[in-house]
C-alpha cells in the first residue's frame, strides 16, 4: 500500500467529515455529529498509518528517517496536527463547529498537497544537517503550535462573524473568545518549545543557538505577536474584536514563517 | 524632583503597555532585516541603493540591524521592563505563596471570586462533617479553627504554581543576558582547511576581519559519503589541535557532532574540493581501439602509447561550467603547435576529446578536499540553557497547576447557623466553580 494513496483517501474523508459536521450544526442533530466524529477518527487513524508506512518504507529504501523532513511530509504532518489538537480540545470545548473548522483546514492542506503539483512526494534521503535527534522534537512542537494557531485563527474569524455579521447560529461570542485565548496560550508554549529544540539543534549544527536567519527571525516575529496578545489579554483585559484581529495577524505571520520564508526569502531552512 | 522622576520612570517601566509596545516594535523592525539581506559586503548595497537611501540605511545600521544601537536599545528596554515588573510582583507573590495565616480573615467571605452564604437548620456536627467532606473532595485536607464562636475550615493547594509566571519572565531575562554575553565576549566565524594542512585563523562573520586562535587546527583527513542520488550523506573531518607545533588534542568532527576545545566549538559546516592529484587519463587509439591508461602528474609530460607525442596536464578544475571535474590537457607533437583542450570524465561530456587519432578521458583522480569549519565561542550559552529549562518549569507550573483555596465559616450560637463558603482558583475558574456547585448539591442533599 502506497502512503501517498492513503493520504489522498484521507483528504476526501476530512472533506466529508467537515460536511457532515456542518449538517449536524445546521439541523441541530447531535447524532449526525457523532458520525462526523467517527469519520474524523477514521481519517486520523488512516493518516497515522500512512505516516508510519512512509517511515517504514524509508527504511526499506535504506535512507530511513522520520517522515518529517521535506515540504510534503511537513504538510501532511501539519494537517495531522490540526486534527490531533482538535481531538484533544474537544474534551473541554465540545462544539461541532470546531470539528468543521479543523477537518476543513486539514482537508485544505492535503488538497493543496495533491493539487498544487509542485509538492514533491517522493521519499528523499536526509541531508547531513537534518540528521539529528532534535529533528523530531523540533518539528512536532513547531507544528502542534501551528495547529493551535490555525484553530485560534478559525475561532477568531467565527467571533468576527458572530459580532460583526451577526450570524446567529454561531456559539456564544464569549465562548469563542475564550477558545481563541486558550488555543493561543497553548500554541505559545509549544512554539517556545519549538524555539528551544531548534536552538539546541542549531547550536550543535552551526555552533550558535540563534543566527537571525529569516526563518528564525520570522518565528520570533510570530512569537512576539502572540506574546503581545497574551500580555494584552491577561494584564490589560483586552478582549473581543481587537484580540481576534491580533489572532488573525498572528496566523498570517505563522503562514509566512512556514511558507513565505521558503518562497520569498532565502535561508538555512530553505529545504522545507 | 528626582524622586518624582524616579516614580515616573517606575510607572513607565512597570507598565504592560510598554511590554506590548516593545514586543510589537521588535516584531515590526525584525521584518526589515529579513527583507534586506544582512551582513553582505558594503559594495553590494552601494550598487543596489541610490546614494541617499544608502547613507540613510547605513546610518541606522540596517545592513546589520540586529546588532544596531537602536535594536539593542529596544532589547535593553525590554530587559528593564521585565526587571521592574518582576520586582513589582514580588510583594504580592510573597503574600500568595507564604503559608496561610492561622487566623482566617473574614474579608475572604466578601471578596473572593466564588462566594456563597446560606442559613441551615441542621446540627452543627452535621454541618462540620459536610464542610470537611466538601473541602476534602474539592481541594484537600481542611484545617479547623474556632474563633469568636464561629467554626472555620480552610484548605489550600498548588500555592507554588503562582511562581510559574515569574519563572518564565526571569528565564527570558537570563536568555537576554546570555545573548548579550555572547555578543560581548564571544565570536563566530569560519575557517577552511585543506586536507593535511593547518590554520590558526578564523574569518569572522559580519566582516570584522580575521581572528587568531592562538593555536593551530590541522585537518588530518576529510571523508564524504554520498547517496546514490549524488547528495552528500555524511561528511566528517579528523582534526588535530597543535599548541606551539605540539599535538595536544585530536578528534572527529561531523555534521551535528561538533568538536570542542578550550571552550571553542568546531562545527562541520561545509566542504569543497581544493584540488586533484593522481590523475588517470584513458587514451584510446582511434585505429586499433586499444585503450591505455596514462598517469601524468600536473605539469609533467608523459609519452603516448605509440610514442608519437607527449601528453601533460596543465590545470585541474573541480567543476567546469557545470560539466563536472576536468583537466586541461596539452598534446605535444614534435614539429606541431601545442594542442590545448579540456578532458572530462567519462559520460560527462558527449564529444570526448579526439586529438591526433586518440580519444582522451579523465578516468579517475584523487580529490583533495578542504573542510569548512564554523568556529564559535559563546560564554553566555549556559545562561540561555538555564533560561530554557526554567521556562519549561514555569510553563508547567502555569499550565498544569492551579492555586486553589477554600474557606468555610459556620457562625451562630445555636441553629439556625449561618454558613459561608468562599473559594478561589488561579486558573480554570469555571470548571472549579462548577465542581464546587456539584459537590455542594450532592453533600447538602444527601
Amino acid at each position: 500500500m502506497n502512503d501517498t494513496l492513503l493520504i489522498s483517501i484521507v483528504t476526501f474523508i476530512y472533506f466529508f467529515a467537515a460536511f457532515v459536521f456542518l449538517v449536524s450544526i445546521i439541523f441541530h442533530k447531535r447524532s449526525v455529529g457523532k458520525w462526523a466524529l467517527t469519520l474524523v477518527a477514521a481519517g486520523v487513524a488512516l493518516q497515522t498509518s500512512a505516516i508510519i508506512l512512509r517511515w517504514i518504507h524509508s527504511y526499506q529504501l535504506g535512507i530511513g528517517h522520520a517522515p518529517l523532513s521535506n515540504f510534503y511530509e511537513s504538510l501532511v504532518f501539519f494537517s495531522w496536527s490540526i486534527i490531533f489538537v482538535y481531538l484533544i480540545m474537544r474534551k473541554r470545548y465540545r462544539n461541532d463547529l470546531f470539528g468543521v473548522l479543523s477537518s476543513f483546514f486539514a482537508f485544505l492542506i492535503l488538497a493543496y498537497v495533491s493539487l498544487s503539483g509542485d509538492v514533491n512526494c517522493t521519499i528523499q534521503p536526509l541531508i547531513p544537517a537534518l540528521q539529528s535527534n532534535w529533528l523530531i522534537s523540533h518539528v512536532i512542537s513547531s507544528f502542534l503550535a501551528y495547529a493551535c494557531f490555525a484553530i485560534a485563527f478559525g475561532t477568531s474569524i467565527l467571533y468576527l462573524l458572530k459580532i460583526k455579521v451577526k450570524v446567529t447560529m454561531l456559539p456564544d461570542a464569549l465562548f469563542l473568545d475564550e477558545v481563541t485565548y486558550k488555543m493561543i496560550s497553548i500554541g505559545f508554549v509549544l512554539l517556545t518549545l519549538g524555539f528551544m529544540t531548534g536552538a539546541a539543534w542549531a547550536d550543535r549544527a552551526w555552533g550558535r543557538y540563534w543566527g537571525w536567519d529569516p526563518k528564525e527571525t520570522w518565528s520570533l516575529i510570530t512569537w512576539l505577536i502572540y506574546g503581545a496578545f497574551l500580555h494584552a489579554h491577561l494584564a490589560r483585559g483586552w478582549r473581543g474584536v481587537k484580540m481576534s484581529l491580533v489572532a488573525i495577524i498572528g496566523f498570517i505571520a505563522v503562514i509566512f514563517t512556514y511558507l513565505g520564508v521558503n518562497y520569498v526569502l532565502a535561508g538555512l531552512h530553505s529545504y522545507l | 524632583m528626582i524622586t518624582f522622576m524616579i516614580k515616573k520612570l517606575q510607572t513607565v517601566f512597570s507598565s504592560i503597555r510598554l511590554t506590548i509596545f516593545l514586543f510589537l516594535s521588535l516584531a515590526a523592525t525584525s521584518v526589515l532585516g529579513t527583507v534586506i539581506q544582512q551582513g553582505l559586503p558594503m559594495e553590494r548595497y552601494k550598487a543596489f541603493y541610490s546614494p541617499g537611501v544608502f547613507s540613510a540605511l547605513k546610518f541606522f545600521n540596517v545592513f546589520d540591524m540586529y546588532h544596531s544601537w537602536w535594536f539593542t536599545t529596544l532589547l535593553v528596554l525590554l530587559a528593564v521592563n521585565i526587571i521592574v515588573c518582576t520586582f513589582k510582583q514580588i510583594p504580592r507573590l510573597v503574600r500568595l505563596i507564604s503559608p496561610a495565616k492561622k487566623e482566617i480573615d473574614d474579608t475572604v467571605f466578601r471578596s473572593s471570586q466564588i462566594r456563597k452564604t446560606f442559613q441551615s437548620q441542621q446540627k452543627l456536627s452535621d454541618l462540620e462533617r459536610q464542610s470537611e467532606l466538601l473541602i476534602k473532595s474539592l481541594v484537600g485536607v481542611p484545617v479547623k479553627t474556632v474563633r469568636n464562636g464561629a467554626t472555620y475550615f480552610s484548605a489550600e493547594q498548588g500555592r507554588y504554581s503562582r511562581l510559574g509566571m515569574i519563572f518564565v519572565h526571569i528565564s527570558i531575562l537570563l536568555i537576554l543576558i546570555g545573548g548579550l554575553l555572547g555578543i560581548l565576549l564571544g565570536f563566530n566565524g569560519q575557517m577552511n582547511i585543506v586536507e593535511g594542512e593547518k590554520s590558526g585563523t578564523v574569518t569572522l562573520f559580519g566582516g570584522t576581519g580575521p581572528k587568531e586562535l592562538g593555536f593551530d587546527v590541522r585537518c588530518d583527513n576529510f571523508t564524504v559519503e554520498f547517496y546514490e542520488t549524488g547528495m552528500p550523506k555524511e561528511y566528517k573531518t579528523d582534526l588535530t589541535i597543535l599548541e606551539n607545533e605540539k599535538e595536544v588534542a585530536s578528534g572527529v568532527m561531523k555534521v551535528n557532532h561538533p568538536f570542542l576545545y578550550k571552550g571553542l566549538k568546531f562545527c562541520q559546516a561545509t566542504y569543497g574540493i581544493a584540488g586533484g592529484s593522481g590523475f588517470l587519463i584513458g587514451v584510446r587509439n582511434g585505429k586499433t581501439g586499444e585503450e591505455t591508461v596514462l598517469r601524468p602528474n600536473l605539469m609533467k609530460k608523459v609519452p603516448l602509447p605509440d610514442g608519437s607525442a607527449f601528453f601533460a596536464i596543465a590545470r585541474f578544475v573541480n567543476d567546469l561550467e557545470g560539466m563536472g571535474p576536468a583537466v586541461l590537457g596539452v598534446l605535444l607533437e614534435p614539429g606541431e603547435k601545442h594542442d590545448i583542450f579540456w578532458v572530462f570524465q567519462n559520460g560527462r561530456n558527449s564529444n570526448q576529446q579526439q586529438r591526433g587519432g586518440f580519444t582522451f578521458t579523465l578516468k579517475d583522480f584523487n580529490r583533495l578536499y578542504y573542510t569548512g569549519i564554523q568556529v564559535s565561542k559563546d560564554p553566555g550559552v549556559f545562561l540561555v540553557w538555564i533560561g530554557f529549562c526554567l521556562i519549561i518549569v514555569g510553563f508547567i507550573l502555569n499550565l498544569f497547576f492551579s492555586h486553589k483555596r477554600i474557606w468555610v465559616r459556620i457562625a451562630g450560637e445555636q441553629g439556625p447557623y449561618e454558613c459561608s463558603i468562599a473559594a478561589s482558583a488561579s486558573k480554570n475558574r469555571k470548571p472549579f466553580e462548577e465542581k464546587l456547585e456539584q459537590l455542594f448539591r450532592e453533600i447538602t442533599l444527601e
